[in-house]
Protein backbone atom coordinates (compact mmCIF):
# COMPACT_ATOMS: atom_id res chain seq x y z
CA UNK A 1 0.00 0.00 0.00
CA UNK A 2 1.42 3.68 -0.56
CA UNK A 3 2.07 5.48 1.86
CA UNK A 4 -0.14 8.22 1.46
CA UNK A 5 -2.78 6.38 1.83
CA UNK A 6 -1.43 4.62 5.29
CA UNK A 7 -0.94 8.03 6.12
CA UNK A 8 -5.31 8.33 5.84
CA UNK A 9 -5.23 5.30 8.23
CA UNK A 10 -4.20 7.05 10.94
CA UNK A 11 -7.32 9.29 10.59
CA UNK A 12 -9.40 6.00 12.33
CA UNK A 13 -6.65 5.12 14.30
CA UNK A 14 -6.43 8.41 16.16
CA UNK A 15 -10.31 9.26 15.79
CA UNK A 16 -11.87 5.96 16.94
CA UNK A 17 -9.98 5.20 20.42
CA UNK A 18 -11.00 8.70 21.52
CA UNK A 19 -14.41 8.32 20.63
CA UNK A 20 -14.40 5.11 22.38
CA UNK A 21 -13.47 6.83 25.55
CA UNK A 22 -15.87 9.89 25.23
CA UNK A 23 -18.44 7.47 24.63
CA UNK A 24 -18.00 4.83 27.41
CA UNK A 25 -16.83 7.94 29.81
CA UNK A 26 -20.46 9.23 29.33
CA UNK A 27 -22.03 5.91 29.88
CA UNK A 28 -20.47 5.40 33.38
CA UNK A 29 -22.60 6.15 36.14
CA UNK A 30 -21.60 9.15 38.32
CA UNK A 31 -23.16 8.00 41.39
CA UNK A 32 -20.37 5.44 41.55
CA UNK A 33 -17.76 7.04 42.76
CA UNK A 34 -14.88 4.67 42.95
CA UNK A 35 -13.72 4.00 46.48
CA UNK A 36 -10.28 2.82 47.59
CA UNK A 37 -12.59 0.66 50.09
CA UNK A 38 -13.86 -1.34 47.68
CA UNK A 39 -12.79 -4.75 47.79
CA UNK A 40 -11.87 -4.53 51.10
CA UNK A 41 -12.15 -4.98 54.75
CA UNK A 42 -14.75 -2.11 55.84
CA UNK A 43 -13.75 -0.09 58.50
CA UNK A 44 -14.21 -0.72 62.30
CA UNK A 45 -16.12 2.02 64.38
CA UNK A 46 -18.38 2.11 67.30
CA UNK A 47 -19.35 5.09 69.03
CA UNK A 48 -22.75 6.42 71.09
CA UNK A 49 -25.97 6.57 68.83
CA UNK A 50 -29.18 8.88 68.78
CA UNK A 51 -31.06 6.91 70.95
CA UNK A 52 -28.30 6.72 73.31
CA UNK A 53 -27.11 3.05 73.20
CA UNK A 54 -23.48 2.19 71.95
CA UNK A 55 -22.92 0.22 68.59
CA UNK A 56 -20.11 -1.68 67.88
CA UNK A 57 -19.34 -2.37 63.66
CA UNK A 58 -18.64 -5.61 64.99
CA UNK A 59 -22.45 -5.92 64.94
CA UNK A 60 -23.14 -6.39 61.40
CA UNK A 61 -20.98 -9.46 61.23
CA UNK A 62 -22.39 -12.23 59.57
CA UNK A 63 -24.90 -10.92 57.47
CA UNK A 64 -24.60 -8.04 54.51
CA UNK A 65 -24.68 -4.87 56.04
CA UNK A 66 -25.89 -1.34 54.46
CA UNK A 67 -23.84 2.06 56.26
CA UNK A 68 -25.65 5.15 55.24
CA UNK A 69 -24.26 8.34 55.73
CA UNK A 70 -26.81 11.22 56.22
CA UNK A 71 -27.37 14.31 57.79
CA UNK A 72 -30.44 16.67 58.31
CA UNK A 73 -29.11 19.03 56.44
CA UNK A 74 -29.40 16.99 53.37
CA UNK A 75 -32.18 18.19 51.79
CA UNK A 76 -33.65 16.91 49.10
CA UNK A 77 -31.07 14.33 48.74
CA UNK A 78 -31.76 12.58 52.12
CA UNK A 79 -35.11 13.25 52.23
CA UNK A 80 -35.83 11.79 48.94
CA UNK A 81 -33.69 8.47 49.84
CA UNK A 82 -35.36 8.25 53.18
CA UNK A 83 -38.25 6.29 52.39
CA UNK A 84 -36.11 3.86 50.13
CA UNK A 85 -34.02 3.10 53.53
CA UNK A 86 -37.29 2.32 54.70
CA UNK A 87 -38.99 0.19 52.50
CA UNK A 88 -35.39 -1.49 52.20
CA UNK A 89 -35.81 -2.17 55.91
CA UNK A 90 -39.01 -3.56 55.77
CA UNK A 91 -38.49 -5.83 53.12
CA UNK A 92 -35.08 -6.89 53.80
CA UNK A 93 -34.43 -6.16 57.31
CA UNK A 94 -33.94 -9.90 57.85
CA UNK A 95 -31.74 -10.45 55.16
CA UNK A 96 -29.39 -7.55 55.67
CA UNK A 97 -28.65 -5.59 58.82
CA UNK A 98 -28.36 -1.70 58.30
CA UNK A 99 -26.75 1.19 60.28
CA UNK A 100 -26.89 5.50 59.92
CA UNK A 101 -23.69 6.98 60.77
CA UNK A 102 -24.34 10.88 61.18
CA UNK A 103 -22.25 13.36 58.87
CA UNK A 104 -21.42 16.78 60.67
CA UNK A 105 -25.23 16.69 62.01
CA UNK A 106 -26.18 17.39 65.72
CA UNK A 107 -28.48 14.85 67.51
CA UNK A 108 -31.25 17.04 68.02
CA UNK A 109 -31.34 17.77 64.52
CA UNK A 110 -30.71 13.97 63.38
CA UNK A 111 -34.21 13.42 66.23
CA UNK A 112 -36.21 16.10 64.02
CA UNK A 113 -35.56 15.01 60.50
CA UNK A 114 -36.92 11.35 61.65
CA UNK A 115 -39.48 12.99 63.49
CA UNK A 116 -40.91 14.63 60.35
CA UNK A 117 -40.08 12.35 57.70
CA UNK A 118 -40.62 8.65 59.97
CA UNK A 119 -38.65 7.03 62.76
CA UNK A 120 -36.41 4.34 61.75
CA UNK A 121 -35.18 0.50 63.21
CA UNK A 122 -31.61 0.44 62.88
CA UNK A 123 -29.48 2.61 64.91
CA UNK A 124 -27.60 5.85 64.04
CA UNK A 125 -24.04 6.65 65.24
CA UNK A 126 -23.32 10.07 66.00
CA UNK A 127 -19.84 10.40 64.74
CA UNK A 128 -19.34 13.41 66.38
CA UNK A 129 -15.55 13.89 66.01
CA UNK A 130 -15.92 13.10 61.93
CA UNK A 131 -14.02 9.99 62.30
CA UNK A 132 -16.14 7.57 60.63
CA UNK A 133 -16.92 9.87 58.06
CA UNK A 134 -12.82 9.78 57.36
CA UNK A 135 -12.06 6.38 57.50
CA UNK A 136 -15.06 5.31 54.84
CA UNK A 137 -13.54 8.74 52.79
CA UNK A 138 -17.33 10.28 52.45
CA UNK A 139 -17.19 13.31 50.47
CA UNK A 140 -21.05 14.62 51.84
CA UNK A 141 -24.16 12.89 52.43
CA UNK A 142 -26.29 10.87 51.74
CA UNK A 143 -23.20 8.63 51.01
CA UNK A 144 -24.13 4.39 51.15
CA UNK A 145 -21.56 1.64 51.67
CA UNK A 146 -22.57 -1.91 50.87
CA UNK A 147 -21.22 -4.55 52.64
CA UNK A 148 -20.97 -8.35 52.02
CA UNK A 149 -21.80 -11.19 54.68
CA UNK A 150 -17.73 -11.43 54.90
CA UNK A 151 -17.61 -7.88 55.92
CA UNK A 152 -16.18 -6.58 52.33
CA UNK A 153 -17.10 -3.64 50.82
CA UNK A 154 -18.42 -3.86 47.64
CA UNK A 155 -19.68 -1.01 46.61
CA UNK A 156 -19.97 2.84 47.65
CA UNK A 157 -23.40 4.99 46.27
CA UNK A 158 -22.93 8.84 46.13
CA UNK A 159 -25.95 10.51 46.32
CA UNK A 160 -29.88 9.46 47.15
CA UNK A 161 -30.38 5.58 46.74
CA UNK A 162 -33.05 5.11 44.44
CA UNK A 163 -34.95 1.81 44.18
CA UNK A 164 -32.91 0.68 41.36
CA UNK A 165 -29.70 1.81 43.16
CA UNK A 166 -31.33 -0.72 45.57
CA UNK A 167 -32.21 -3.83 43.59
CA UNK A 168 -28.66 -3.67 41.65
CA UNK A 169 -26.67 -3.39 45.15
CA UNK A 170 -29.26 -5.92 46.52
CA UNK A 171 -28.52 -8.88 43.50
CA UNK A 172 -25.08 -8.23 44.22
CA UNK A 173 -25.34 -9.11 47.72
CA UNK A 174 -27.14 -12.06 46.93
CA UNK A 175 -30.49 -11.23 48.24
CA UNK A 176 -33.49 -11.46 46.09
CA UNK A 177 -34.62 -8.05 45.47
CA UNK B 1 34.39 61.32 42.09
CA UNK B 2 33.56 58.86 39.49
CA UNK B 3 36.26 56.72 40.50
CA UNK B 4 35.33 56.33 43.30
CA UNK B 5 31.77 55.36 43.21
CA UNK B 6 32.37 52.88 40.52
CA UNK B 7 34.31 50.51 42.67
CA UNK B 8 31.90 51.05 45.84
CA UNK B 9 28.52 50.32 43.44
CA UNK B 10 30.89 46.92 41.86
CA UNK B 11 31.38 45.83 45.36
CA UNK B 12 27.60 46.71 46.77
CA UNK B 13 26.59 44.50 43.64
CA UNK B 14 28.64 41.78 44.80
CA UNK B 15 27.92 41.84 47.97
CA UNK B 16 23.95 41.92 47.27
CA UNK B 17 24.66 38.99 45.16
CA UNK B 18 26.76 36.99 47.49
CA UNK B 19 23.90 37.61 50.43
CA UNK B 20 21.14 36.62 47.70
CA UNK B 21 23.31 33.20 46.87
CA UNK B 22 23.90 32.43 50.56
CA UNK B 23 20.14 32.69 51.03
CA UNK B 24 19.40 30.75 48.75
CA UNK B 25 21.93 28.04 49.14
CA UNK B 26 21.34 27.69 53.10
CA UNK B 27 19.74 24.62 53.93
CA UNK B 28 16.34 24.71 55.13
CA UNK B 29 15.77 23.91 58.84
CA UNK B 30 13.39 20.73 59.83
CA UNK B 31 9.84 22.24 59.91
CA UNK B 32 8.18 22.18 62.92
CA UNK B 33 5.48 19.65 63.65
CA UNK B 34 2.92 22.75 63.38
CA UNK B 35 4.57 23.94 60.12
CA UNK B 36 3.95 19.81 59.01
CA UNK B 37 0.53 19.99 59.72
CA UNK B 38 -0.03 23.20 57.79
CA UNK B 39 1.89 21.74 54.66
CA UNK B 40 0.23 18.64 54.55
CA UNK B 41 -3.27 20.15 54.77
CA UNK B 42 -2.52 22.49 52.27
CA UNK B 43 -1.86 19.50 49.57
CA UNK B 44 -5.13 17.36 50.73
CA UNK B 45 -8.59 18.33 49.09
CA UNK B 46 -11.51 19.68 51.17
CA UNK B 47 -13.63 16.69 50.67
CA UNK B 48 -17.28 19.15 51.20
CA UNK B 49 -16.36 22.01 49.38
CA UNK B 50 -15.03 22.64 46.09
CA UNK B 51 -11.33 24.10 44.90
CA UNK B 52 -10.45 24.45 48.39
CA UNK B 53 -7.35 22.85 50.81
CA UNK B 54 -8.34 21.05 54.00
CA UNK B 55 -5.81 24.19 54.99
CA UNK B 56 -8.19 26.70 53.50
CA UNK B 57 -11.50 25.61 54.60
CA UNK B 58 -13.68 25.97 57.18
CA UNK B 59 -16.08 23.10 56.94
CA UNK B 60 -16.83 20.89 59.74
CA UNK B 61 -14.79 17.70 57.54
CA UNK B 62 -11.77 19.72 56.59
CA UNK B 63 -11.57 20.93 60.66
CA UNK B 64 -11.77 16.72 61.39
CA UNK B 65 -8.93 16.39 59.29
CA UNK B 66 -6.71 19.03 60.40
CA UNK B 67 -7.00 17.54 63.79
CA UNK B 68 -6.30 14.04 62.29
CA UNK B 69 -3.42 15.28 60.96
CA UNK B 70 -2.18 17.02 64.16
CA UNK B 71 -3.18 14.20 65.98
CA UNK B 72 -1.05 11.78 63.68
CA UNK B 73 1.80 13.79 63.47
CA UNK B 74 2.48 14.16 67.25
CA UNK B 75 1.54 10.11 67.35
CA UNK B 76 4.87 9.87 65.79
CA UNK B 77 3.58 9.38 62.04
CA UNK B 78 5.76 10.89 58.76
CA UNK B 79 4.25 13.23 56.49
CA UNK B 80 3.96 10.39 54.11
CA UNK B 81 2.26 8.34 56.15
CA UNK B 82 -0.13 10.95 57.35
CA UNK B 83 -0.91 11.50 53.13
CA UNK B 84 -0.80 7.63 52.57
CA UNK B 85 -3.51 7.24 55.01
CA UNK B 86 -5.65 9.96 53.54
CA UNK B 87 -5.15 8.62 49.75
CA UNK B 88 -6.08 5.43 51.39
CA UNK B 89 -9.65 6.36 52.31
CA UNK B 90 -10.16 8.59 49.64
CA UNK B 91 -8.25 7.75 46.78
CA UNK B 92 -5.53 9.76 45.06
CA UNK B 93 -8.72 12.23 44.57
CA UNK B 94 -8.34 13.76 47.83
CA UNK B 95 -4.59 15.20 46.81
CA UNK B 96 -4.76 18.56 44.70
CA UNK B 97 -1.38 17.71 43.07
CA UNK B 98 -0.71 14.71 41.16
CA UNK B 99 1.47 12.26 42.83
CA UNK B 100 2.65 10.20 39.88
CA UNK B 101 5.14 12.87 37.54
CA UNK B 102 3.81 11.42 34.85
CA UNK B 103 0.83 13.16 34.99
CA UNK B 104 3.03 16.53 34.85
CA UNK B 105 5.32 15.30 32.33
CA UNK B 106 2.01 13.88 29.90
CA UNK B 107 0.46 16.76 28.80
CA UNK B 108 3.68 18.94 27.14
CA UNK B 109 4.99 15.38 25.53
CA UNK B 110 1.77 14.84 23.92
CA UNK B 111 1.60 18.64 22.56
CA UNK B 112 5.10 18.06 21.91
CA UNK B 113 4.58 15.04 19.97
CA UNK B 114 1.55 16.79 18.38
CA UNK B 115 3.87 20.18 17.03
CA UNK B 116 6.40 17.27 15.76
CA UNK B 117 3.50 15.27 13.90
CA UNK B 118 2.34 18.92 12.76
CA UNK B 119 5.46 19.94 11.12
CA UNK B 120 6.77 16.16 9.33
CA UNK B 121 3.16 16.76 7.91
CA UNK B 122 4.03 19.87 6.29
CA UNK B 123 7.17 18.93 5.15
CA UNK B 124 6.00 15.33 3.25
CA UNK B 125 3.17 18.16 2.01
CA UNK B 126 5.33 20.36 0.62
CA UNK B 127 7.36 17.81 -0.89
CA UNK B 128 4.23 16.29 -2.81
CA UNK B 129 3.22 19.85 -4.65
CA UNK B 130 3.90 18.97 -8.11
CA UNK B 131 7.09 20.87 -9.43
CA UNK B 132 6.48 24.13 -11.71
CA UNK B 133 6.80 23.52 -15.33
CA UNK B 134 9.73 26.12 -15.56
CA UNK B 135 9.50 25.96 -19.37
CA UNK B 136 6.55 26.39 -21.36
CA UNK B 137 5.64 23.72 -23.67
CA UNK B 138 6.24 25.12 -27.39
CA UNK B 139 2.95 25.13 -28.87
CA UNK B 140 1.60 27.45 -25.52
CA UNK B 141 4.95 29.55 -26.59
CA UNK B 142 3.63 30.27 -29.95
CA UNK B 143 -0.18 31.14 -29.14
CA UNK B 144 1.63 33.83 -26.40
CA UNK B 145 3.86 35.15 -29.10
CA UNK B 146 1.52 35.61 -31.55
CA UNK B 147 -1.36 37.24 -29.49
CA UNK B 148 1.46 39.55 -28.04
CA UNK B 149 1.74 40.31 -31.74
CA UNK B 150 -1.68 40.87 -32.28
CA UNK B 151 -2.02 43.41 -29.06
CA UNK B 152 0.70 45.68 -30.61
CA UNK B 153 -0.53 45.46 -33.92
Amino acid sequence: MRPARLRWLLVPLVVLPLAWLLFTGLGRDPRLIPSPLVGKPMPAFAGATLDGDRFSSTELAGKPAVVNFWGSYCIPSCVDEHPVLLDLVARHGDDLRMVGVLVNDTPDGARGFLARYGQVSWPNVLNADASISIDYGVTGPPETFFVDARGIVLARHVGPLTPAVVAEQLAALGIEP
Amino acid sequence: MRRVALPIAVAALLALGGLVALELLRPAGEPTPPEQARQIAGELRCPDCQALSVAESQTAAAAAIRRQIVEQLAAGQAPAQVRAYFVARYGDWILLEPSSPFAWWAPPAVVLLGIGAFALWLRRGRGEVPPIETAPNPGAQDRIREEVEQLDA
